[in-house]
């Protein structure tokens, strides 16, 4: 592991540059909107609208939450027989059937990491939108780690369809889905979609702004 | 700062510190010092190694696709499921949203992402033209992370456990292909080095540019 050194924290756009978003390639600050001669993207110093799509991503899955979580995903049917299971039915199930390890799995991907992540999520954006004072170095590990784990929330999704392909078998026995999966699959993508919308730099971008802030203020202080 | 040139300075991708470029050795990774993000590190044999994971990935594909995943037993009924099937049975119960992801979670998003490797590391091993590299590229990075076949084996083990009391399952070759494709895709991810890649790639072009 290899750490440059820095004389000073300055970020490149303030220093006038522009990072390209998809080649890494440094550019002139005056590129703003151009093509990247390299990659060709069209340069941004920051992902446009990044808070206004983050937000409207996250708030529409927080709405979509509740029908996911209180509507049922599936039905098994034997010998024609058999109610609809919500997502907390079928971890219930599991319990019942001393699962203990799978119930946790299941209750992990589907229902904690979601949760989670909106409340993440809600945190990191609020910190931005209104310009709150935070450990800027928690925050980028906050973000790194909802990014990574949150796909795995997708695990209740592939066990429905697995088991509506297998258990097929007439009236001896059937599993069919239900619409709460499709509620739940819109949650998990939102917020998928919500993190991709996150642009970190702003996180630094704040903090930046804050330390600078508080410079001014014990300044005036000493002048006083 | 301002002393130096342009092609000495990088930026961080994470936190925008404007940082200086340091020679770094083969396995070691410059870190950003202010977010600890990985900036940039170098692969030995990169190209060489997607051409090679790549190419066994796709013939991987096949069977992975092809071969039942599990094969359900009951009262002397059989009932064997491919990947697609998941996807099928969804749809013909009229969850047309859920079908449509999972057809291109664990079908086409993985298949692409493959397609688009074998496509890259051909051009710059072999330097053919490689007209659309820029597009694979991109393509390969947006991409990344919306390939979900790790989560669709665990969902496999879900799934044979939640059976296993009611019924007898028969797991399939299907489900061998799958995990060794995983485990490929796996290195892919590791082996891809976007910062090397498109300087490989600007040296590729202009290379190209020369013999226009």
């Amino acid at each position: 592991m290899t750490k440059p050194l820095t004389s000073g924290y300055q970020s490149a756009r303030q220093s006038g540059y522009l990072l390209c978003s998809d080649c890494n390639k440094l550019h002139k600050l005056a590129m703003e909107g151009h093509h990247c001669d390299r990659c060709g993207v069209k340069l941004h110093s920051r992902i446009p609208n990044s808070l206004n799509h983050s937000w409207a991503c996250l708030i529409t899955a927080v709405m979509l939450f509740l029908p996911a979580n209180l509507l049922p995903i599936m039905t098994f049917k034997t010998f024609g027989q058999g109610e609809p299971s919500t997502i907390l039915g079928g971890i219930l199930q599991l319990l019942e059937r001393d699962m203990l390890f799978i119930a946790l799995v299941v209750l992990t991907a589907s229902i904690v990491v979601p949760l989670l992540k909106i409340i993440a999520l809600t945190i990191l954006l609020s910190t931005v939108q209104f310009g709150l004072e935070t450990n800027l170095r928690q925050k980028t590990i906050m973000f790194r780690a909802i990014e990574w784990i949150g796909r795995w929330s997708m695990l209740d999704i592939f066990v429905i369809g697995i088991l509506v392909a297998l258990v097929q078998l007439g009236n001896i026995a059937h599993i069919e889905g239900n619409h709460g999966a499709t509620a739940f699959a819109i949650v998990v993508i939102l917020t998928m979609f919500s993190a991709i919308a996150f642009d970190t730099r702003l996180i630094w971008d704040n903090g930046i702004a804050k330390a600078e802030a508080a410079k001014q203020t014990s300044r005036n202080h000493k002048e006083d | 700062m301002t002393a130096h040139t342009e092609d000495q300075l990088i930026a961080c991708h994470e936190c925008d510190l404007l940082i200086e470029e340091v020679e770094n050795q083969p396995g070691q990774d410059v870190i950003c010092p202010r977010c600890n993000a990985r900036l940039y590190y170098t692969t030995i044999n990169g190209i060489e190694r997607l051409l090679a994971l790549s190419l066994a990935g796709l013939i991987l594909f096949i069977p992975a696709n092809l071969f039942p995943i599990l094969t359900l037993k009951v009262f002397g009924q059989n009932q064997s499921q491919i990947i697609l099937n998941s996807a099928m049975s969804l749809f013909d119960g009229g969850l047309f949203l859920i079908a449509l992801l999972i057809m291109l979670f664990a079908i086409v998003i993985p298949l692409l992402q493959l397609l688009a490797l074998l496509y890259i590391s051909c051009s710059l091993h072999f330097g053919w033209g490689g007209r659309l590299l820029r597009q694979a590229m991109h393509s390969y990075q947006h991409l990344r992370g919306w390939g979900m076949l790790e989560i669709f084996l665990l969902g496999v083990l879900v799934s044979i456990i939640k059976l296993k009391d009611i019924a007898q399952l028969e797991i399939g070759l299907g489900l061998y292909s799958l995990a060794a494709l995983i485990i490929l895709i796996t290195l892919m991810g590791i082996t891809f080095n976007p910062h090397q890649l498109w300087q490989q790639i600007d040296h590729h072009r202009q290379q190209s540019k020369r013999y226009d």
